[in-house]
């Protein structure tokens, strides 16, 4: 299982403007935001992400991008 | 004319026409010119004024726009995160300025001299602006074009222009954060699609798209790329995956307006290349080896900065920090820059309004700005600290201070603690010992 505060440190540290507590974390996203956060977590967790992927559902919380990174995780 | 006229024969030529689509609305070229038309009553008093804006990716920007043309004063848009302090202080110093006849705007930009300041645009210099892109890059009236950047950037308020004087179609997308919304708009039912990107857009679509962008192979008439580089690797890359599309690597500033365009897509994909220029301009190269430019786009100064428009506009010429060559086919080469301006995505930073803006935290002991290689946008800001006796890095706090001070896009990405900044010998930052190593 995905550790929560291992995704908010790691985006934390990337990131310092946004606040991930938010419950609409994607409205306060840029697009380099959201490339930030792909390319950062198909790094660290080596799944594959796609801009399909990077969508307001996806990205709407932290507790959502971690279970997105846990779906990856699964796939064949 | 001007781009208003257009407008209104537009609204009368093709009054069904669909102008604008923003999200789920939509706007034909007679409500838009209606629109704007009411609107102008708004600022029947700010003739030869200055009205600043904050700007929005929305139909009602513009409204706004159109309307504050029509009414004959000065369009101003800002950064739409612009914090209120700064619009204020704006506000209070152009207040009573009376701006020359002709002017339609005033873009805020850190441009050639590293100083924030407001860039006037004539109207005749928007036309002229328009006529080159269509000339150059051959914008129709069969044309969507979906503007994905912040409408009071030069790369994408200039593309409005060619669409209204051609009655084409202008698709306004809030940035690129939702690659989803930016696909669905590629299925707009018009028979050419094209689009404006900064290098970091296409990193972004070849990272994660790039099979869906290929999709799009056939349709997509054109994409302009301009702003800053964009990396060699990732023009090859565009070329192979858009073998039938144009793309374009165009020189244009604000000071400039848009002056020269090349279709990297030629087989040759010269990489540096800015092409031959448009109808409306012409460049030389100084003896220094800088790009000057010349012709109907030049802005027509800096407002209330008679001494600081001297430095950069004479004689009709506009005199970039840019170095450039021009090869034996006429086309323009770009060197790099001279001058401590920060390209980051297309947007010019000033390292010193950071520095500046971060010392004003007495946590903070020293700084500088610097640009770091950054695998998005090519470069990015980072701000290298000294902190106070007793003081940690709390970059969250710095990023947050900045952001009530600037405009976003100054605020560094990255942040470092050092033990000393290096200085010359006279006390100066010395930002060259940085930018080597």
């Amino acid at each position: 299982m995905i550790v929560k505060r291992e995704i908010r440190t790691l985006l934390e540290d990337l990131l310092p403007l946004v606040d991930f507590d938010s419950d609409f974390l994607f409205a306060e996203l840029n697009s380099l935001d959201v490339t930030t956060i792909l390319m950062a977590l198909a790094d660290k967790y080596g799944i594959h992400l796609e801009a399909v992927d990077a969508t307001p559902k996806n990205l709407k919380t932290l507790d959502s991008i971690v279970a997105m990174v846990e779906r990856k995780l699964q796939e064949p | 004319m001007i781009l208003e006229d257009y407008l209104e024969r537009n609204a009368r030529l093709y009054p069904d026409k669909t102008a604008v689509v923003c999200g789920t609305e939509t706007c034909s070229y007679l409500q838009l010119y209606e629109r704007s038309q009411a609107r102008a009553a708004d600022y029947a008093q700010r003739r030869r004024h200055v009205v600043l804006f904050r700007a929005s990716q929305t139909i009602d920007f513009l409204v706004t726009y159109f309307a504050i043309h029509i009414a004959g004063a000065v369009a101003a848009p800002l950064e739409k995160d612009t914090p209120q302090e700064l619009l204020d202080e704006m506000a209070k110093d152009i207040e009573a300025i009376e701006v020359p006849e002709g002017i339609a705007d005033v873009l805020f930009t850190t441009g050639t001299t590293g100083r924030s300041k407001g860039v006037m645009i004539s109207h005749r210099t928007i036309v002229a602006d328009a006529e080159n892109l269509i000339a150059g890059q051959g914008f129709s009236q069969e044309l969507a074009f979906i503007i994905n950047g912040p409408l009071n950037h030069i790369g994408s308020l200039s593309k409005t222009f060619p669409v209204i004087l051609q009655g084409a179609t202008l698709i306004i997308l809030d940035g690129m954060r939702d690659f989803a919304q930016f696909f669905q708009a590629l299925d707009y039912p018009a028979p050419k699609m094209a689009t404006f990107f900064v290098p970091a857009n296409v990193r972004m679509l070849i990272q994660f798209g790039a099979d869906k962008l290929a999709s799009y192979a056939e349709k997509l008439d054109f994409i302009e790329c301009g702003g800053a580089p964009l990396p060699h690797a990732d023009m090859l890359e565009l070329c192979r995956l858009l073998p039938k599309t144009r793309l374009y690597n165009t020189y244009a500033s604000t000071e400039t307006g848009i002056v020269s365009t090349y279709n990297y897509n030629d087989g040759r994909c010269i990489a540096g290349c800015l092409g031959r220029t448009m109808p409306h301009s012409r460049i030389i190269i100084t003896a220094e080896g800088h790009i000057a430019c010349q012709g109907d786009t030049l802005m027509s100064g800096y407002l209330g900065e008679p001494e600081l428009t001297a430095q950069v506009l004479r004689n009709d010429t506009v005199y970039m920090s840019d170095l450039g060559s021009i090869d034996e086919e006429g086309m323009l080469h770009i060197g790099g820059r001279q001058d401590d301006v920060i390209n980051v995505g297309g947007y010019k930073v000033a390292p010193t309004e950071v520095e500046d803006a971060a010392l004003l935290l007495t946590s903070v002991k020293d700084c500088i700005c610097i640009s770091t290689p950054h695998p998005i946008t090519g470069n990015a800001l980072k701000l290298l600290l000294v902190m106070a006796d007793g003081q940690a890095l709390n970059k969250r706090q710095i990023a947050l201070h900045l952001k009530q001070r600037l405009e976003l896009y100054k605020v560094p990405m990255l942040y470092e603690q050092v033990e000393h900044i290096e200085r010359t010998y006279n006390g100066k930052l010395n930002r060259k010992f940085y930018r080597q190593s």
